[in-house]
């Protein structure tokens, strides 16, 4: 790489050239503290900074970003302010590391079109670090002291000038009129950088095999601890170079039409960060999002992008009100760790989708056709306005993000059959904003629809064999497309058997659809449950669904299990399954998180490594049946 | 909804939430434009009775005759807004559920008329009545105060979620007035809202908006003891100045008995 001199006498001069161009960005101080910052005059650069309060994330996944301008239920535009050319000055080497690591989130399947352009009109100009600061780690996993990739152009300190490094194109643009460096001062450069690496004193031992370790002690000592001192106050998160987690919120002016949907970083520290409907909180227990924290930072980012989640910035240490440190953490496990077990590391199937428009919008459906199933739930079915959607397509057991503008936004299955194509259904119970919004609606009505996303029920892997459906509640609306679809192919399929369970008979879904499942040859539906209340009619099973496995007919050999229903159903149906004798690669499940965006980016619907959004919502057992922390 | 009929009421209290609902210039007349104000007695010379849409209550519960009111305002009153600290956790009324003494001692502290005095220990609202929504804050937020607004008028729950007050404060890039000025922040504790108002302004926060969701105020206390060298009893009046009714903030009181 070709290396200049710049003589600090010149810097302000060289930034007040810059300026012409770009609009510069680099770290002042503030309270003696410092924080990246437009900067009007170049003597209010703090280049011998140590640490940012904000890590320069902020100028390409923004705190708060507009993401589109509403009208109406369905009427929204993208919203467009142009980005002006932006020049960072000054980023640590582990800031650039760590900007790498968001690249791949919002760039690499479903690109981010506000992170895509923020981040092409930013040119990059690091800083290699001097000298060690307080709380960072980077040498651990070379992210640091010295910069390798990922900059424009490098400044490094070397007394009374910089050495200059080219790391691009531009960059080689913008170091025109340099001189070049000659050999002592290009070994000064690297003997400075040596000797900051040397003194570094704090390290993360065996970064490489860090999540096997980490997966060994998932019930170490050590977390209960931490969860005696967190304040589960967040600034770890808000303050870390590489979180990417947001909630996306529909704000609307007093005329209630208009209004923008935005999204804000969120945190998984937050206890509402997992929050679904009717006030269910996954990660409710603040061990369990210490937890994911730490693992995510250390292990689970590497499964999910193959990148690092930690780049050793050390901003989450300083910041932290109770010195809560990864290091020491690490350290402290690594003392008394538990007897080691076999790893078992989940890796995702990939499935990279580019595509070149805005994920983020929504196309207009119009709803054909509004059929109430109980009283709390109805079955839409769908058409999409443009006719550049003739093609869409699903799989059975996708699901789709349905916007009600100014409300919000929600996860739905499909429930109609992927065989079906110039209509979809959505099976819906009202428990909140969307859903009551949904409610309210009637035919003819539009509403903002994108999807379809994740992995569906293995249509093809079934073919030949006998499908054996568990279902509870709602859960039945994402398995209604396969009933029909098999209806429709009864001769590519073995016996098929549906196991149904609700709270109440009211509360059953598609009763009237049940008859013509009865009709279809080797077929047996088996209804249950919890209680009957006043309904004199049940003739059938009472007590939760697991009861009616007693009836299973099914071979445990060449048979396939699809459970949908709650976690708690689904905990007892897959360890009912287990001991029947049926295989984990034979059950196949449908979970339940919170989603904001269906695309691998809100991280709302994290499972440990696992996007249910995308690696899901439908997976085969036998691949998270070993998570840690396991699934249920 | 049409526009709704809204009242105004107000129990003990310092009228400063109220006041917070009319200070919202620029906008005000377009939420006049779409609320019906029937009854605010700060506000108007005319006022109407029931039945109302919305009523936000202002203030805790003090004495037998407001609890009367409250309960009278549940009934007429189709959703009820517990507005302001006082009303959501007792506020700084509520400091006087703590000191130690007996009701008949505390009037008599304070009032030298006796005969027609009765007052109740102190308690937000919703100790009494169900509430359906909550605006916290000493006073009340005004942007908080608008969305409600407008998810009442669109029929939606506005969803709030109760952070740490350091994420919003760190949001801002302030230099941490705990960590750095050795200052007894309750940020960390406290529910944001408040845009981090006071930390934001050099002055620590006092915990007005009480607690944040999850919120491990033992943990705080201890680093007001060990590390800042707070005493017990200042610890304590920290926890019960504003929210000292609720679960969360009577565990940073500890054991802690006379204050
Ligand atoms: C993959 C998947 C498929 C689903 N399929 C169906 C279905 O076919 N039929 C059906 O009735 N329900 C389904 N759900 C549940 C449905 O998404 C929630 O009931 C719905 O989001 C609640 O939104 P709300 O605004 O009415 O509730 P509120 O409590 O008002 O929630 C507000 C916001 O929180 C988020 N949220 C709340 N609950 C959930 C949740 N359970 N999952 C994800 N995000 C949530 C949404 O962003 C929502 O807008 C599915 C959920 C997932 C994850
Ligand atoms: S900054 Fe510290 S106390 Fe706050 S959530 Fe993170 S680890 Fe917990
Ligand atoms: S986890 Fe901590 S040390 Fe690692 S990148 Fe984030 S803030 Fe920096
Ligand atoms: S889930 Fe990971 S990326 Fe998201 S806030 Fe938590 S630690 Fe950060
Ligand atoms: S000043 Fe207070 S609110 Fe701000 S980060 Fe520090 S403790 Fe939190
Ligand atoms: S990452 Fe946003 S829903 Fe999965």
């Amino acid at each position: 790489m070709e290396k200049y001199i710049l003589p600090k006498s010149e810097l302000a001069e060289y930034v007040n050239k810059l300026k012409k161009e770009y609009e510069i960005f680099g770290p002042v101080s503030k309270d003696n503290k410092y924080v990246f910052q437009s900067i009007e005059d170049p003597q209010d650069l703090r280049l011998e900074y140590d640490t940012t309060i904000l890590p320069p994330k902020k100028y390409f996944h923004s705190p708060e970003q507009i993401m589109m301008e509403f009208s109406g239920i369905a009427d929204s535009v993208q919203e467009k302010e142009p980005v002006g050319k932006r020049l960072l000055i000054g980023v640590h080497p582990c800031d650039v590391n760590a900007i790498l690591s968001l690249d791949k989130v919002f760039l690499n399947t479903y690109s981010d079109p506000y992170y895509k352009e923020l981040r092409e009109n930013t040119i990059i100009i690091a800083n290699n670090c001097t000298q060690p600061c307080k709380d960072g780690f980077c040498a651990s996993f070379k992210t640091g002291p010295g910069i390798e990739n990922g900059f424009d152009l490098a400044l490094t300190d070397i007394g009374p000038k910089y050495v200059i490094t080219v790391g691009s194109e531009k960059g080689k643009e913008l170091a025109k009129g340099f001189d070049l460096a000659d050999e002592k001062e290009t070994a000064l450069e690297k003997k400075t950088i040596n000797d900051c690496l040397n003194n570094i004193t704090r390290w993360i031992d065996d970064v490489d095999n860090i999540a096997n370790f980490l997966h060994a002690n998932f019930e170490h000592e050590v977390w209960m601890e931490t969860k005696e001192e967190c304040l589960a106050c967040g600034a770890c998160t808000t303050a870390c170079p590489t979180c990417y987690c947001f909630a996306v919120k529909d704000m609307v002016e007093l005329c209630l039409e208009k209004g923008q949907r935005t999204r804000v970083w969120d945190s998984c520290m937050f206890y509402e960060f997992s929050r679904v409907a009717l006030d269910h909180v996954f990660m409710a227990d603040r061990t369990s999002r210490i937890k994911q924290r730490i693992y995510h930072k250390l292990a689970y980012t590497k499964q999910q992008f193959d990148v690092l989640g930690c780049v050793g910035c050390g901003r989450c240490v300083g910041i932290c009100l109770k010195n809560i440190d990864p290091v020491k953490i690490i350290s402290r496990i690594r003392e008394v760790p538990c007897v080691p077990q076999d790893p078992c590391i989940y890796n995702p199937q990939q499935k990279s989708v580019v595509d070149n428009h805005n994920p983020w919008l929504t196309e207009k459906a119009v709803i054909k056709a509004v059929k109430k199933i109980t009283p709390d739930v109805n079955t839409y079915t769908f058409k999409f306005t443009s006719p550049n959607m003739k093609d869409y397509s699903f799989e059975n057991g996708t699901y789709n993000m349905i916007s009600i503008f100014g409300v919000g936004e929600s996860p739905i299955s499909i429930s109609s059959s992927e065989e079906e194509k110039d209509t979809f259904d959505h099976t819906v119970r009202v428990v909140g904003n969307v859903t009551s919004a949904l409610g309210k609606l009637h035919v003819g009505d539009i509403v903002g629809i994108r999807g379809p996303y994740g992995h569906g029920w293995p249509m093809e892997e079934m073919k030949g064999k006998n499908v054996l459906i568990i279902a509870g509640g709602i859960g039945l609306a994402p398995l209604r497309g396969v009933i029909k679809s098999i209806e429709r192919n009864r001769d590519q399929y073995g016996r098929l058997e549906i196991l149904y369970g609700s709270k109440i008979p009211e509360s059953m879904l598609f009763t009237d659809e049940y008859g013509d499942w009865q009709k279809m040859p080797d077929t047996q539906l088996l209804l249950t449950v919890d209680c009957v209340g006043d309904n004199d009619d049940w003739k059938e099973n009472i007590g939760v669904v697991t009861k009616l496995c007693d009836k299973i007919t099914c071979s445990t050999e060449n048979t396939i299990v699809l459970a949908c229903g709650p976690d708690v159903m689904m905990k007892y149906v897959v360890a009912k399954m287990l001991k029947l004798g049926f295989k984990p690669n034979q059950v196949f499940v449908s979970l339940e998180r919170r989603m904001g965006c269906g695309m691998k980016k809100c991280g709302n619907c994290h499972l440990g490594p696992v996007f249910v959004c995308q690696d899901g919502p439908v997976f085969r057992y036998s691949d998270i049946m070993n998570l840690p922390g396991g699934v249920f | 909804m049409g526009k709704p009929k809204v009242a105004f009421f107000k129990l003990s209290s310092c009228a400063g939430c109220q006041l917070s609902a009319l200070n919202i210039e620029p906008i005000l007349l377009d939420v006049l434009g779409v609320i019906d104000i029937r009854y605010f007695v700060m506000a108007k010379r005319e006022n109407h009775g029931g039945p109302y849409d919305i009523g936000f209550v202002e203030g805790a519960v003090t004495s037998p005759r407001e609890l009367e009111e409250l309960k009278k305002i549940r009934e007429e009153c189709s959703v009820v807004v517990a507005m302001g600290t006082c009303a959501c956790f007792g506020g700084i009324p509520s400091i006087k559920n703590f000191c130690g003494m007996t009701q008949k001692q505390i009037e008599a502290k304070v009032y030298t008329e006796l005969w027609d005095i009765k007052s109740m220990p102190v308690y937000g609202i919703d100790y009494y009545i169900d509430v359906d929504y909550y605006l916290r804050g000493c006073p009340i937020d005004k942007n908080e105060y608008l969305i409600l607004i407008k998810s009442l008028l669109k029929g939606i729950n506005p969803l709030f979620r109760f952070h740490s007050v350091c994420n919003e404060c760190i949001l801002k890039e302030n230099v941490c007035l705990l960590i750095h000025r050795k200052k007894a922040c309750m940020g960390s504790v406290t529910a944001s809202g408040c845009g981090a108002l006071c930390t934001s302004l050099g002055r620590e926060c006092e915990g007005c908006r009480g607690p944040a969701s999850d919120c491990n105020a033992e943990s705080l206390a201890e680093v007001f003891t060990k590390e800042l060298g707070l005493s017990k009893a200042d610890v304590a009046r920290k926890f019960l100045k504003y929210a000292g009714n609720t679960p969360e903030f009577s565990k940073g009181v500890g054991h802690y008995e006379h204050y």
